[in-house]
């Protein structure tokens, strides 16, 4: 009996993939934006994203989730990060796991090996959402005319992750670094987010790294 | 000669940058650090409009957000149109184009000068409501004459080519106000650590003290708010906004904060620069140091120009050296106006005399204008003033307080300058937005800030305290106090030493008597924008107003932009006297965010144009776009609704559509719908409980549809839902229900069954769903994967697993057309790859792309329904003839199974759904349209339904409907009838809802 359908969703390397901001074709505005722009923008795309369920309050499943991954659980709010490999709280229940892109598979089934017998889900949502990182001096500048959330450092320190309203619709916002901060973006709304943050960053001057 | 009232020297203006503008056609001189107020009067202009009411001339008569007569309409073109603008608030640039908003066609010349006497018997006090209630049909006429002859203003035509936006801040202290308090508190409150906004709506910070007399540590006063703004610039948390207005205090200390970026440089703002910035503050303590505005006396003819307040002669001669006139004439009942006649005297200017109400006044500015030699009129005041587009003289006389009378027959003095001080009002709006009322205090004659439950704190001139030394001083607790309540730890200050002059008692005084009695007397203005006399407030009394507000209803005062800055306080004292009653019984009336006008640009900010709204795309979009679809709004997706070839219109596009599924295979962007991922050894149970059909039975493999509906047993969603592994579904929804049903299972596995081990993830964004639909499309899928398609190994209602074009994918065999259809699920990332690949096998077979539209009409061939097209929220899943979905023997009680057993949703005659297929096969029913059975009835009819879906393009060859007919399904072969609005009647057969293909045989193969 097996509890849950898990497949291999990458195909071989060679086939074609896009992320929800290749019809921008962001590699061609690389290095030409304002220098010293006040926002640098990088996608961070076509990485393995799985949805994390469990019981937090279950030592069993914090040890599991130990072993699979050599990370913590974070606590609420927060984000943990290991190499290319972050963790963060999103819910009292739920952690979204960020990997490498293609190992995505290898470690879901690492998970469901070390969480056997436990009521617990993982779902692969790689497709469906990536990260963009802004950095640069004026980045909280951007965020304040995004989101009514406190993004002072005295409020949002580096390794913090909140889910919260974002210009019109919502997004979750990772303090990665003190002038460095990522968006969740969902693909559906990538392009809403990208006229969004184009507009907002206009009078600071934006630039596009790779 | 340009600049006529310029003085030689003096005033913070930059003489070097001479800036040129045009007022009223005419162009103008003047300089940067000007006003236009400032300016427009160093240019000797007079007349700057005319009045609301009476069109009576009107000039500059304040130099703040308190300028009544000054409002005006500024930009350059069409498209910088601004209404509204306060001159005196204006900063003056290069080309800067004003237009006056009253006095149509010309304010020197005014047309409505005629009628403007007419008017003025036209509009007594409560005209609004005693001329223009009838008749009538009349309003509309009347509304239109009387707001083009109001002035106020207008908006422009044309998009404002400029970017506003919107910024939200959190900060420990917000400062209203950067004068002595204001800054005194800042510096506190800074110094301790808190994060501080210094807000202050004037184009620089330093308040009174930008025009003030008085020296602090024995310098002028400014060098100290030099120092003070470097200091807090230095601080890293602390923000620093001039030109910025504080304009609404919400609940929970929520304020809102216009900033002018660019206003002051031109008319538009440079490129790239953001031109006005709504912030949107949350503070933790505010500190309100708004101030005090001089309030001005009431006599006669104080209106005509050359009357003005004042601390604003002193604010044009110190600030702007300008002088508005040659001979002053100070009326006062304070000490304070003093300095007035000092500083004209300074500037070179002649004092004709100063009228002060009091009988004996002693206070060190009285003593040093006597020194000077100033004229001293005691137990006097400016009883009215004589001109009609410029003051030539104003009469004083000897007044008694107590009986409110004139006791002298008096002196007119010739001049061409009145300056009226009637002491100072605090301004509290800010601190009473929220409904805190002010409280009236006798000492200082004027209402300071009462109890409210803010965590605000009040310094300087708000509370009443008005020495330079004493505001310092509250300002600098207030600022700690502030802090400290917001969690800091304040650090010892010095502050700097003020001179403490002697001052005198302000006696009270507001409107000045006239011996003809107010009626008769000329006009004494209260309210000067909205031209209220004293004589309307005391015939609003003698009418029966007794209440505040109804006066102020009643005769217009303190009515919109202005906001009563100037009448509040003079005219509830007329209403108290007239009433007999006190001030403070009187009370005062609301005040209303906003404290001065906001621009709706501000109050957008960049939620306009291009990202007005988000839009939501699939990975598919750009495919879309390329094959040169019309696209349609599914909540914030956009769908493809049709693929027109060869200018195709919507019909021949779906006509064409339609038969090609039908003949051999078409392709649907499916990716909006909703997709959610259920794991748990408890989801099986799960559904049985939120769906109206039983799972318990659906093996591993299988795909069933379901019903969702609310507990009031009417249908809310739908879909199929498919049995990946033991534990491990996947429910699709609609487009438009996906994130309502993901909430719904989350609420009731949260709230109802916490037992059930289930969890839930959207994974909506995550698959691309391609559908390919229409007899061929098992060859068309066969030549691109590796699934095995034969109906034996992979039949109708079940998913396989394999590659499509080389991608992983989870291929479901389910139909939404009632063709032989295959929904190939894969990573988004992959979808673009995957579509060429089938586009090009799909060739041979005439493979064609479909939207909506064409979605649409096959699954209303085959009767499948539309959840939010079909069904509004009241039908059962009975009432869609679908009681087949409904698990009658379920053993857990499902949501929706009480609802729908309500004997209201069990009687005969409810609406059910039937197909309708109109006599004339190529009548087409409108959606919406109302159905009767008998069109011979008289009207009003009895409406027996409506068509809910309508097509007559389709692969039938007529046109049909599906409708709701009360009792329909036991009617079927009977005849309804759609009377339309043109008179016409269309006739329709009740059939069965499904048109094609009634086994099912097509979509089973």
């Amino acid at each position: 009996m097996t509890t849950a359908n898990v497949y291999q969703q990458r195909p071989d390397s060679g086939v074609k993939a896009e992320s929800s901001l290749h019809h921008t074709n962001l590699a061609s505005l690389t290095g030409k934006g304002r220098k010293n722009a006040g926002v640098i923008v990088r996608e961070k795309k076509l990485l393995g994203h799985l949805t994390l369920r469990g019981d937090a309050k279950d030592p069993a499943f914090a040890e599991g989730v130990h072993k699979a991954l050599g990370l913590e659980l974070p606590v609420a709010l927060s984000l943990v990060a290991k190499g290319d490999t972050s963790l963060q709280w999103m819910g009292p229940d739920e952690w979204l796991l960020i990997v490498p892109g293609g190992q995505e598979y290898a470690v879901e089934q690492a998970l469901r090996a070390a969480l056997v017998g436990l009521h617990i889900s993982v779902v692969n949502v790689s497709g469906g959402q990536q990260l963009l990182e802004l950095s640069g001096p004026n980045v909280r500048n951007v965020l304040m005319k995004s989101t009514s959330y406190d993004v002072h450092p005295d409020n949002f320190p580096v390794g913090k992750a909140i889910g919260t309203v974002f210009a019109k619709s919502q997004l979750v916002i990772r303090h990665t670094g003190e002038d460095t901060w990522e968006l969740l973006i969902r693909r559906s709304f990538s392009d809403y987010w990208w006229l969004w943050l184009q507009d907002a960053a206009a009078e600071y001057g934006l630039s596009v790294e790779a | 000669m340009s600049q006529t009232h310029r003085l030689p020297n003096g005033g913070r203006v930059d003489r070097n940058k001479v800036l040129t503008f045009t007022f009223n056609g005419q162009q103008y001189k003047g300089y940067e650090g000007d006003s236009l107020a400032a300016a427009l009067l160093a240019n000797g202009v007079d007349i700057i409009g005319r009045s609301f009411k009476y069109s009576r001339p009107r000039g500059i008569y304040a130099a703040g957000a308190e300028e009544p007569n000054a409002v005006l309409q500024i930009g350059a073109t069409e498209a910088t149109q601004i209404p509204n603008v306060r001159a005196t608030q204006q900063a003056l640039y290069q080309g800067l184009v004003a237009t006056s908003t009253n006095g149509w066609p010309n304010v020197n010349t005014d047309m409505m000068g005629i009628l403007g006497k007419v008017g003025g018997k036209l509009m007594p006090p409560g005209f609004y409501y005693k001329t223009f209630m009838y008749p009538k049909s009349f309003w509309m006429t009347y509304e239109k004459y009387i707001r083009k002859a109001a002035g106020l203003g207008r908006s422009p035509t044309q998009n404002d080519p400029d970017t506003y936006d919107n910024m939200n801040h959190h900060c420990d202290v917000l400062i209203v106000g950067a004068g002595p308090a204001g800054l005194a508190a800042a510096l506190a409150a800074a110094r301790s650590g808190a994060r501080v906004i210094v807000a202050d709506e004037q184009e620089e910070f330093g308040g009174s003290l930008l025009d003030s007399r008085e020296s602090l540590d024995g310098k002028p006063a400014m060098e100290w708010v030099a120092k003070a703004i470097a200091e807090l610039k230095g601080l890293p948390d602390v923000k620093l906004l001039p030109r910025a207005t504080v304009n609404g205090y919400h609940d929970h200390n929520f304020l809102t904060i216009h900033e002018r970026l660019t206003d002051h440089l031109g008319d538009r703002a440079p490129i790239g620069q953001v031109r006005q910035r709504l912030h949107r503050v949350r503070a933790k303590r505010v500190v309100l140091a708004t101030g005090a505005c001089e309030r001005p006396l009431v006599y006669g003819n104080n209106d005509v120009p050359g009357n003005m307040l004042a601390g604003a002669v002193s604010t044009y001669v110190r600030r702007y050296g300008v002088a508005p006139g040659k001979k002053l004439l100070l009326s006062t009942n304070n000490d304070h106006a003093y300095r007035v006649a000092l500083d004209w005297l300074d500037a070179g200017q002649n004092v004709v005399a100063v009228a002060d109400a009091r009988s004996n006044p002693r206070g060190a500015l009285v003593e040093e204008a006597r020194a000077k030699g100033i004229r001293i009129l005691t137990g006097s005041a400016v009883i009215e003033a004589r001109g009609t587009k410029r003051v030539t003289g104003a009469r004083v006389a000897a007044i008694d307080l107590k009986t409110h009378s004139v006791t002298s027959p008096g002196e007119w003095l010739e001049c061409d300058l009145v300056a009226t001080s009637g002491g100072y009002s605090p301004v509290v709006h800010l601190a009473s937005h929220l409904g805190g009322k002010p409280t009236w205090r006798e000492d200082i004659l004027g209402f300071v800030p009462g109890e409210a439950p803010q965590k605000r704190v009040c310094v300087g001139g708000i509370n009443g305290v008005y020495g330079l030394g004493d505001s310092l001083a509250d300002g600098f607790e207030g600022g700690v106090r502030a802090a400290s309540e917001a969690g800091f730890k304040a650090v010892e200050g010095v502050l700097p030493k003020a001179l403490n002059q002697l001052q005198e008692a302000t006696v009270a005084l507001f409107h000045v008597p006239h011996e003809k009695g107010t009626a008769r007397a000329p006009k004494q203005f209260v309210d000067l924008q909205n031209d209220v006399t004293a004589a309307a407030i005391e015939l609003a009394t003698r009418e029966g107003f007794e209440s505040v507000e109804h006066v102020k209803r009643y005769t217009a005062l303190g009515f919109g932009t202005d906001q009563g800055k100037l009448g509040n306080v003079n005219g509830l004292a007329i209403a108290a006297r007239s009433l007999n009653v006190t001030i403070p019984q009187m009370g005062t009336t609301m005040f209303r965010p906003n404290y001065t006008p906001v621009t709706f640009g501000a109050i957008a900010g960049r939620h306009c144009g291009h990202i007005f709204e988000p839009v939501r795309y699939t990975a598919l979009q750009a495919w879309h776009v390329k094959q040169g679809a019309e696209f349609e709004d599914v909540g914030q997706w956009k769908r493809p609704w049709y693929f027109p070839r060869n200018g195709e219109d919507l019909h021949a596009a779906v006509k064409r559509e339609c038969q090609a599924v039908r003949d051999s295979v078409g392709i649907l962007d499916a990716s909006t719908l909703g997709k959610i991922d259920i794991q748990g050894p408890d989801a099986r149970e799960f559904l049985n409980r939120i769906y109206t059909n039983a799972w318990t039975k659906l093996d591993v493999g299988k795909a069933r549809y379901g019903l969702m509906c609310k507990e009031d047993g009417m249908v809310f969603d739908d879909g199929v839902t498919a049995c990946l592994a033991d534990n491990h579904f996947v429910m699709t929804t609609t487009t438009g229900g996906a994130a309502r049903v993901l909430q719904w299972l989350e609420i009731y596995q949260q709230t109802e069954w916490p037992e059930l081990k289930v969890y839930f993830t959207s994974v909506t964004d995550h698959y691309a769903t391609l559908t390919l639909s229409g007899p061929n499309s098992r060859k068309l899928l066969s030549e691109v994967t590796d699934i095995d398609l034969d109906r034996e190994a992979f039949p109708f209602m079940t998913w396989k697993e394999g590659l499509v074009a080389g991608v992983p994918a989870r291929v479901f065999r389910i139909s939404f057309t009632g063709e032989l259809s295959y929904e190939v699920n894969i990573q988004a990332d992959y979808a673009m790859g995957v579509l060429e690949k089938i586009v090009e096998a799909g060739k041979k077979y005439n493979l064609t792309p479909y939207g909506t539209e064409t979605m649409h009409v096959l699954r209303a061939e085959k009767g499948f329904i539309i959840v939010g097209q079909d069904t509004d929220g009241s039908m059962t899943p009975d009432d869609l003839n679908m009681g087949w979905c409904v698990g009658r023997t379920k053993p857990f009680s499902w949501l929706g199974w009480r609802g729908m057993n309500r004997e209201d949703c069990v009687r005969d005659q409810r609406k059910q759904l039937v197909g309708l297929k109109p006599v004339n096969p190529t009548q087409w029913l409108p959606e919406g349209a109302q159905l009767v059975f008998d069109p011979k009835q008289t009207i009003p009819m009895t409406m027996v339904g409506h068509v809910t879906s309508s097509y007559a393009h389709n692969s039938l060859g007529y046109s049909f409907a599906m409708g709701v007919v009360k009792g329909g399904l036991k009617r079927i072969g009977e005849r309804v009838f759609s009377p339309q609005a043109d008179g016409s009647v269309i006739e329709a057969e009740i059939v069965s809802s499904v048109f094609f293909d009634p086994k099912g045989d097509r979509q089973n193969i």
